[in-house]
């Protein structure tokens, strides 16, 4: 038990310390891929900012500064994937919300969304206060200070504070069901892998997952599909009214 | 007017007596007459109410009777009398009445109020005769047709109606016409009123045409002076009362009765050798009976036209954008009832909105009979694009010549709609105006800052601190309710806590000996020890410490399943330690250690076992 312990914290120092060194790198590149973008060298930033999803981190600038290079190559499906992914991390972020109905502007399949029931929005913009890191402190520590005061109210004959315990207990636990309830959406919307962007320019949809099967319909670059399945290098999609088919997976990009 | 005049200056006079204290009658006396008394149903009597015994003359009613409409009244006149200074005044007021049926009639009493006193006069009785055999009353065709002499003045007023019996809402026409011999004007002086009708005028020439016409031997002039359509709103027996006219005749002059009478009695010296006099001359009340409309092959969509008409239909666009608005206009004309037309209720597709129609009516009086027409106006805004269609609307009538219903039909629309923004070029189609502003825009410049870098694809449950946060919560959360339940149960359930107790009990008895073992006081430590083994297997499972044999002992090992080996042993230990409890001495110190230590390894053993 205690080896363990020590052995955790170790390992997290350690990887900490590992993290701290590529976060340095990464922010050198984030400048320097800035630096490019506003030398109107679009090339030269997207190369700048790829390498940093290439050290294994991410962030919602990071996303919306590539979409934004993307868009000024013209390349409209990256760039529209790019800017959905800043919104995992940006959900309300007026600027690339902005940018990305510009770019949506130019899709060729235009698909309206259905309109959102107002509950069911207010809910979902409430998740989007925090990360899922966020709200996961907000559960560690309340757990724990509910934990402790649970703790301390069945061992101690605490008889003064008895009374502020119970509230202190009671407010803690809701803060922990309220912010775990947050977490686990906000948690799918960022580790999910079941919204895709076409980022090719045009893409058969095909009736199986197999080259010379029934073609079934074409979806063009920039169009937001769901993610159903997968086979092999095969990747079944949903879009928005319902059609469904088999697409090639290099021409996803998942969000 | 000459009379008010007088009454006036009777007024003043009055007043004037008033002031010197001139004595006023204070009796009032009352009375009402009727001349004639006995009449036929076409004639008129004269209701007369006296008031004698004051000046100032209090307001008199009119009669009020069912049986007699007022045809031309009031009219009053008065005098005063002074006689031994006593002044004596009265007044009468007096109607034209006009009875509505036979028989025995009684005009009731009239209340005059004078001075808080009400007065009330006697009824009074008029005997109606019915009329001659050869003139039934009621019904028969033309009951009017008997003229109304105006007491020998050459004058009489027909009411001619074209029908008897019309149906509700058809349309009934009545000439009034004046049958004279020397006329110089007449004036209307009470318009017919006819109860239960819609009543239009035709218009009538100022010189009206003028026939002649022989009537009951004696020839007359004869002109139509009024012409009325009137259409019935209720069914049953209704009247049109008379209409009254004053009438100038011109009445030879009596003096000028002579030998040349003959030669004089010509219209054409009548208007200069006569004498005018002013006469009321009244038609009789015309009697019609109004029928419903049969109810068989009524329409359901029926709304009470009758006469004959025709339905037209117009639309100002047939191609409109969405949100703007359209006219619909239907127009109803032909001859009948023009004042109670209505538009059959519009079938509209949901996808309009119709606003309240903007109606406009024109009645034609021109003509035999009354036409017109009536335009209903209706906006309508599509509020959805597409093909709106406006299916025909059909009218009904009822047709009092064919006696029978007749539905005629305006014709319907098709109307397309075209969506709101659909003035762009055709690849931006489907853009909202809002997504057409923003197509001018560019988009908006790079974030310089960085809320910090996240590992790809992980969350909040790639982080050590979470995990370690919250399984150390839980950790605290399970051990203090874990200790409280073992605490709880410590002080609760005796053979628990013994069980829980007895190895340390042991351990402890072991130190006691030890500390005995180095003192070398090796008294009573064959009881000490067999004391530790006995009370350790009692707690163990629960028995009584004391006065527990071996053989007890061993049932229960066996029974708790002990191995047998073990069993054994601790019998033999117990035996030995049974003997050296009597014979202290029996053993030396190191005899003592080899037996304390085969206890621990016994205790060791059981504590695993039991």
């Amino acid at each position: 038990m205690n080896v363990r312990e020590i052995f955790i914290v170790i390992w997290v120092s350690l990887t900490s310390m590992a993290f701290a060194g590529n976060d340095q790198s990464a922010d050198y590149l984030f400048e320097k891929g800035n630096t490019a973008y506003q030398n109107e060298n679009y090339s030269e930033a997207i190369d700048q900012y790829q390498s940093i999803l290439a050290l294994g981190l991410e962030s919602g600038s990071l996303y919306y500064n590539l979409g934004n290079a993307y868009y000024r190559t013209g390349a409209i499906g990256l760039a529209i994937l790019n800017y959905e992914r800043a919104l995992k991390w940006l959900p309300n972020d007026e600027n690339v919300r902005f940018n990305l109905k510009l770019a949506n502007l130019t899709v060729k399949d235009r698909i309206d969304p259905p309109p959102e029931f107002f509950l069911f929005r207010w809910v979902r913009q409430a998740t989007n206060l925090l990360s899922s890191r966020g709200w996961g402190l907000l559960v560690a520590i309340f757990l724990f200070i509910a934990s402790v005061a649970v703790a301390v109210l069945t061992l101690a004959e605490a008889k003064r504070f008895r009374t502020s315990l119970k509230y202190l207990t009671g407010i803690s636990a809701a803060i922990v069901l309220i912010s775990v309830a947050a977490m686990i959406p906000r948690h799918r919307i960022e580790t999910g892998q079941n919204a895709g962007i076409i980022i090719h320019y045009s893409v058969r949809s095909l009736a199986a997952p197999q080259e010379g099967s029934t073609e079934l319909f074409i979806v063009h670059e920039g169009t937001k599909v769901a993610i159903l399945d997968k086979d092999g290098d095969w990747l079944k999609i949903e879009l928005i009214d319902g059609k469904q088919g088999w697409i090639p997976a290099d021409d996803i990009g998942t969000i | 007017m000459s009379a008010t005049k007088r009454s006036n200056s009777l007024l003043i006079l009055f007043f004037l007596l008033v002031l010197t204290g001139a004595t006023i009658a204070d009796e009032l006396r009352v009375s009402a007459s009727a001349d004639p008394n006995q009449i036929t149903a076409d004639d008129l009597i004269t209701f007369t109410i006296q008031i004698e015994g004051t000046s100032d003359f209090p307001n008199v009613p009119p009669p009020q009777s069912p049986d007699f409409v007022i045809v031309a009244g009031p009219s009053q006149s008065s005098s005063i009398q002074i006689i031994n200074g006593r002044m004596n005044a009265s007044k009468m007021i007096s109607w034209r009445l006009a009875p509505t049926k036979t028989g025995k009639l009684v005009i009731p009493p009239v209340s005059i109020t004078y001075r808080r006193n009400v007065y009330k006069t006697e009824p009074v009785t008029v005997n109606v005769l019915g009329q001659s055999a050869s003139q039934p009353p009621a019904k028969q065709n033309p009951p009017a047709q008997q003229p109304n002499t105006s007491q020998g003045a050459g004058v009489l007023l027909k009411a001619i109606p074209s029908k008897t019996t019309i149906y509700k809402g058809e349309e009934l026409g009545v000439a009034f016409t004046l049958y004279f011999k020397n006329v110089r004007t007449y004036a209307p002086k009470k318009l017919p009123d006819a109860k239960g009708f819609w009543i239009e005028e035709f218009p009538i020439k100022t010189e009206p045409e003028v026939t002649t016409e022989n009537l009951n031997g004696v020839t007359y002039k004869k002109a139509i002076i009024k012409r009325l359509a009137l259409f019935p709103t209720t069914s049953g027996d209704l009247v049109i009362d008379p209409f009254v006219i004053d009438v100038e005749v011109i009445v030879p002059s009596q003096k000028r009765r002579s030998i040349f009478d003959d030669f004089f009695d010509d219209s054409f010296f009548d208007n200069s050798f006569g004498e005018a006099k002013v006469v009321s001359v009244s038609s009789s009340p015309v009697r019609v009976t109004v029928r419903d409309l049969p109810e068989s092959g009524k329409p359901s969509n029926y709304s009470g036209a009758v006469g004959r008409f025709t339905i037209s239909a117009s639309i100002d666009t047939a191609e409109t954008t969405e949100d703007q608005a359209l006219t619909l206009k239907y127009q109803i004309s032909g001859t009948g009832n023009v004042g109670s037309l209505k538009m059959p209720e519009l079938q509209l597709p949901n996808t309009l909105e119709v606003f309240e129609p903007k109606i406009g009516k024109s009645v034609n009086n021109q003509g035999n009979a009354i036409s017109g027409t009536v335009t209903y106006e209706y906006v309508l805004i599509p509020r959805s694009s597409g093909l709106i269609r406006i299916p025909p609307v059909t009218f009904s009538y009822f047709d009092p010549n064919r006696d029978g219903y007749v539905s005629v039909t305006a014709r319907g629309f098709d109307v397309r709609v075209n969506p709101k923004g659909k003035m762009f070029a055709s690849d931006q189609s489907g853009l909202n105006k809002e997504e057409v502003s923003l197509l001018g825009q560019d988009i908006r410049f790079i974030r310089r800052d960085n809320s910090g870098w996240n590992k790809i694809g992980s969350s909040v449950f790639s982080e050590i601190w979470f995990w370690l946060l919250t399984i150390s919560s839980v950790v605290i959360f399970s051990g203090a309710f874990g200790f409280r339940w073992w605490a709880e149960k410590m002080v609760t359930n005796i053979s628990f806590a013994r069980k829980r107790r007895a190895l340390p009990k042991s351990q402890k008895g072991f130190a006691q000996l030890d500390e005995k073992m180095k003192l070398g006081d090796l008294s009573d430590f064959a009881s000490i020890l067999n004391q530790i083994l006995v009370n350790f297997i009692s707690d163990r499972l629960n028995l009584p410490s004391a006065g527990i044999s071996t053989p007890e002992i061993e049932v229960c090992l066996k029974k708790k399943g002990v191995p047998e080996e073990t069993v054994s042993r601790v019998v033999v230990i117990l035996s030995e330690l049974e003997q050296l409890r009597f014979l202290p001495s029996a053993a030396d110190a190191e005899r003592y250690s080899i037996l304390v230590k085969e206890e621990k390894e016994l205790i060791t053993l059981l504590s695993k076992a039991i």
